[in-house]
């Protein structure tokens, strides 16, 4: 309850900051549909000249880009500005302030700052989704969506766990604040079908920085490909992960010690 | 004048030896695209024989010698430029006699760029041993007639960068302008897939255009697939839109001088 009241201020304070920059919203917005035109584009190159790729159709890519984008939005809105917000916290020591408030830390950290026009962004993705599948007239039941939600919300838990691991070790190395690039850096890989690259980068985009994880793999679930064993284990990960991402935040909070001593 | 260069280079060098460090997660950030796309091809080319004529080796060859003409071509003055004009920094480089664009920024540009090869290359030659490209179509003589093609694509593509990061003069969303050219280049430059499997429309303004001096035209030549008569083709279209940009630059650069009055004026 308390953390929705403040999520709820969070975003109020987001829509004035946005709305105080419209122009800049407004430009924002005609690149973020330039670049999905764009994105649409090289789909329809690829299937111009191939039926499937690695046994994926037309429809499922599409589908899959929704995803890519879920993710994408939660880098782009949520990961990037908190993280700025955050290192610059942590050089100059404002971050003592963050901890003096009666409230989950991480949540705040990882909560206040969050681009709000992107949430645009979210309902293309759903869109997205939703044409996709339509279009690879793949057969969905319930509990075929059910799974995919499932382990879209892992995926989504398992990339937010490993950004709070990322930014924690910052209280530690205090110079390490190229903490997310790796994340970013790689996050692009999510936009095919993990199946498609070589055996090395499949392990790296599997289990190092599991970007598949969070865009191959719910749409695998979707189309059947997973055993339920597999679904099982794809969400015990994701609820692993943030167990092990709040304990090392815990211990990284044990470790920071203010800027100036 | 040499001595100028020689000071500055002194100058720019020492600047970007102390982001070294920053250097891997940029080079990691270079090779991502160019890799995605390498595999997404490949894995096409190989389920299907070849598309359009073009075998996995054409494809992986393609974005390899890629990584490195995309790097020369490229440039980094909308992120060493800017943000000066809207500081206002720029003050102490303008009542230097020397132009700040042309000399500064373009010697640090270089400066960045060498480091980069000095990084990517282990990488590069690490990479050929995982993708095993066979290099069969590629000659010392390609590679001869495509190193003015790489020349002329970095100072168009400078000059254009330059054009754009000077409107800075005028207005606050050069980055959001930027990024619109960064699109345009990745439209035409062959960047996402070979120019020639790309829809007819967009080859044809691709070749009116200065983007496929950028990738396309230098890799195809070092591959050997063009004709003498596709190579001049390529090299007059590189010529005229060198000349233009120049002249654009020059209008613009001096009339955003004009315009500009730092902060606190």
């Amino acid at each position: 309850m308390h953390s929705f009241k403040l999520i709820s201020t969070f975003i109020k304070i987001n829509i004035q900051m946005a709305v105080a920059y419209r122009a800049d919203t407004v430009v924002n917005i005609l690149l973020n549909l330039m670049w999905l035109g764009w994105e649409l584009l090289t789909l329809s190159i690829i299937f111009s000249n191939t039926q499937t790729i690695s046994g994926w159709g037309f429809g499922e890519l599409i589908a899959l880009l929704g995803v890519f984008r879920l993710i994408n939005t939660m880098m782009v809105a949520l990961i990037w500005p908190n993280t700025e917000k955050f290192n610059q916290s942590i050089r100059d020591g404002s971050m003592d302030y963050t901890i003096l408030q009666p409230v989950n830390s991480m949540f705040l950290v990882t909560f206040s700052r969050i681009t709000i026009w992107r949430i645009w962004d979210l309902i293309l993705a759903i869109v997205l989704i939703t044409v996709g599948i339509n279009i690879s007239g793949d057969l969905v039941t319930p509990l075929s969506i059910a799974h995919f939600i499932l382990l879209a919300f892992s995926g989504v838990v398992i990339i937010y766990s490993l950004w709070i691991v990322l930014i924690a070790l910052t209280f530690w190395f205090t110079k390490f604040d190229n903490n997310v690039t790796i994340l970013h850096a790689l996050i692009d890989a999510g936009r095919y079908p993990s199946t498609v690259y070589p055996i090395w980068l499949q392990i790296i985009v599997t289990f190092l920085i599991p970007i598949a994880v969070a865009t191959t793999v719910p749409l695998q679930a979707l189309r059947g490909d997973l055993e339920g064993w597999r679904i099982i284990m794809f969400f015990a990960i994701g609820i692993a992960s943030f167990i092990v991402a709040s304990q090392v935040w815990k211990r990284g909070l044990k470790q920071y010690s203010g800027a100036s001593s | 004048m040499f001595n100028i260069f020689k000071r500055l280079w002194q100058v720019n060098w020492a600047e970007q030896w102390q982001y070294r460090a920053n250097l891997a997660m940029y080079i990691l950030y270079w090779l991502v695209s160019p890799i995605i796309y390498l595999s997404v091809w490949t894995s096409i080319a190989t389920a299907n024989g070849d598309v359009n004529g073009l075998t996995a080796n054409d494809f992986i060859t393609y974005y390899m010698i890629l990584l490195i003409v995309d790097q020369l071509t490229s440039n980094i003055i909308i992120h060493i430029f800017g943000y000066k004009v809207q500081d206002g920094s720029l003050s102490g480089e303008l009542i230097k006699p020397i132009h700040p664009m042309l000399t500064n920024t373009l010697v640090n540009d270089i400066a960045f760029k060498t480091l980069n090869m000095m990084l990517l290359i282990p990488i590069w030659i690490g990479l050929t041993l995982l993708f095993k490209p066979q290099f069969d179509s590629v000659s010392l003589g390609g590679i001869a007639l495509a190193i003015p093609a790489i020349a002329l694509g970095y100072a168009i593509n400078f000059l254009l960068s330059g054009i754009i990061t000077s409107l800075a003069f005028w207005t606050t969303r050069v980055y959001s302008i930027h990024e619109f050219y960064y699109a345009l280049i990745m439209l035409f430059a062959g960047q996402f897939v070979p120019l020639q499997l790309m829809p007819a429309v967009i080859q044809n303004i691709a070749r009116v255009l200065p983007f496929q001096l950028f990738m396309y035209l230098p890799i195809q030549i070092i591959q050997g697939n063009l004709s003498a008569q596709e190579i001049t083709q390529g090299y007059v279209t590189g010529i005229l839109w060198f000349i233009a940009a120049l002249i654009g630059f020059r209008i613009v650069w001096r009339r955003g001088v004009k315009q500009y009055s730092a902060v606190g004026a």
